[in-house]
């Protein structure tokens, strides 16, 4: 009798993986990994508090979109958005090199207006094309790709100096023009 | 037969890896995705395709972030035109500002005029009503928002 109950007795916990792993399936399905990505923009104020400078023709890039979806880009039909990278680009670094576009880039503005039935996913798609070509400029500043300049940190101090570096005189000019 | 012996009793010893460790390993896995992680606490009521984009950025401080749904409700009880959702619950137009301001009043008092709308709207929604969303959101002065997007794969 003695000998018997001094024999530790283990407890099996061979099963204890398996029911961890019903745990972790459960939260997996459950949840959702927070991921709040996108295109920001700062929209303009009310009519009222503008200040109502005068721009001139040159600055302006204007993008319109129909409500059948075309687009009229400088006033020239494009049946699509392939081009557009480009011409914002060299539209924003003309620094007054050629008459028809912008004279600086800090004065230069992208002007994107829609109709009250355009598909918010044609609009979304013209959005993402400038944002980036500005990516683009931001990046070449600092002899980078636009994704690398995107993913720069900037809780970093040597990254956020990199990140102010590529917008060192290139404002984002983006105006997204009230509907017809 | 002593050598013969000692070779037998060794023998008898299979080896075994010790899977002790292994729940403590899943665990860690588990808490892992237990803090990563949301609950979904309320199911949408509005159905949103969101459209794809490549030129994202992340935003940070998700305590700024405040969302808006726009897009066809999931039920025919709201309707079949296009809705707007916020904070849980399909409201009107009319009602978007005073839930902008309760939403600004959540926030801690040094962060009241950073806060962020989160636009979620399906890519086929109209931007008539997006504008609109627009137009309420910049009377309140609500003007940063970011265009919910996914990142575009290829190309």
């Amino acid at each position: 009798m003695k000998p018997r109950s001094l024999k530790p007795e283990a407890i099996n916990t061979g099963s204890m993986a398996d029911i961890a792993f019903l745990l972790l399936i459960f939260f997996l399905v459950s949840t959702t990994i927070l991921q709040e990505q996108g295109l920001i923009l700062k929209l303009p104020p009310k009519p009222e508090e503008q200040n109502t400078a005068k721009i001139s023709e040159r600055n302006l890039f204007k993008i319109l979109i129909n409500s059948q979806n075309q687009y009229l880009i400088r006033g020239e039909i494009s049946p699509d958005l392939s081009g557009l990278r480009s011409q914002v680009k060299s539209f924003v670094m003309n620094r007054g090199a050629i008459p028809t576009l912008s004279d600086h880039p800090e004065k230069a503005i992208i002007s994107i207006k829609t109709n009250r039935g355009t598909e918010y996913q044609y609009f979304i798609e013209v959005l993402d094309e400038v944002k980036e070509a500005y990516y683009e400029l931001y990046g070449e500043q600092v002899g980078m790709t636009a994704e690398a300049y995107r993913q720069l940190d900037q809780r970093d101090p040597s990254e956020y100096q990199l990140y102010l570096q590529g917008k060192e005189g290139l404002p984002m000019n983006i105006s997204i023009a009230d509907p017809d | 037969m002593n050598t013969a012996n000692r070779f037998k009793k060794k023998n008898q010893h299979t080896a075994e890896i010790s899977t002790a460790s292994l729940p403590d390993i899943v665990f860690l896995l588990l808490f892992f995705f237990m803090v990563s992680a949301t609950i979904k606490t309320k199911e949408e009521m509005i159905t949103v395709e969101i459209p794809k984009a490549q030129a994202l950025t992340k935003v940070d401080q998700k305590s700024l972030l405040r969302e808006i749904s726009i897009g066809l409700p999931k039920s025919s009880r709201y309707g079949s035109s296009p809705s707007i959702e916020a904070g849980g619950r399909i409201i009107s137009l009319e009602e978007l500002p005073q839930w902008g301001i309760e939403q600004r009043e959540q926030l801690p008092e040094a962060q009241k005029d950073q806060m962020i709308i989160l636009l979620r709207a399906d890519e086929h929604v109209s931007m008539g009503l997006v504008s609109d969303v627009q137009e309420k959101l910049k009377e309140i002065n609500a003007r940063k928002i970011l265009y919910r997007t996914l990142k575009e794969t290829g190309s």
